[in-house]
């Protein structure tokens, strides 16, 4: 293995439990809170702290580099997928200000953004190979 | 228990976010990543125009491409007014 034991330790304790006070990057700052929701978005976990900032788990201090237990964008549900679109739209018309970093409006798009990417760009499958595995499933060739 | 395999793809998956620009993403490039984004649920929805199937894919796109659109709409003005400003 090529992790070092401080990344191995990192991972074992990774995610933060409720009610850890945590530390965070925002912009050029260090940042604090406790915690008190972890929740998966449609990519990675997000931190919910107590005062209701949202912040991504790879910008808390003391995440393992490499993602520990991201989804794959394949396993997300239509039906969920929809629902995040259906509060992002909600988020925008209701005129939330997206410029607010660490709220949930933010949090939100940037994870979209980022599972669109990957449902369309999945590190190196392209469409036609998906294309090819879904007939593969399906019987046909 | 993960898989090795799938823990290189989340690896591969990370890296290709980074590289991206998409881990986090600066205020002012929003409207582009969701023009970036559309653009690519259009293509994926040309390529399925022509199969003649994957009804259900297609009306999921359809879907994305609406709630982008609108997503879209709204930052766009949003940036432009606060630039105004």
């Amino acid at each position: 293995m090529n992790s070092s034991p401080l990344n191995v330790a990192t991972a074992a304790n990774w995610p933060p439990e409720i009610g850890q006070f945590v530390t965070f990057k925002s912009m050029d700052t260090l940042k604090t809170g406790y915690v008190k929701l972890v929740q998966w978005g449609l990519v990675w976990r997000d931190i919910v702290l107590e005062d209701g900032r949202v912040i991504p788990e790879h910008k808390i201090i003391g995440c393992p580099e490499t993602p520990v237990g991201w989804r794959n964008a394949q396993d997300v549900s239509q039906e969920e997928r929809e629902a995040a679109e259906e509060r992002l739209v909600t988020m925008s018309q209701a005129g939330l200000d997206p410029r607010d970093r660490e709220q949930a409006f933010w949090a939100e798009l940037n994870q979209y953004l980022a599972y669109t990417y990957l449902r369309f760009k999945d590190t190196g499958v392209e469409n036609k190979d998906i294309d090819a595995m879904q007939n593969l499933r399906e019987g046909r060739r | 228990m993960s898989e090795p395999n799938d823990e290189g793809k989340k690896q591969r998956a990370w890296k290709s976010l980074q590289d991206a620009g998409l881990v986090e993403i600066a205020m002012e490039e929003f409207p582009e990543r969701i023009s970036e984004a559309k653009r690519t649920v259009i293509g994926r929805l040309n390529e399925l125009m022509q199969a003649q199937n994957r009804m259900e894919e297609r009306q999921s796109l359809a879907h994305s491409l609406g709630a982008l659109k609108n997503l879209e709409t709204t930052l766009r003005s949003d940036v432009s007014s606060s630039r105004k400003k």
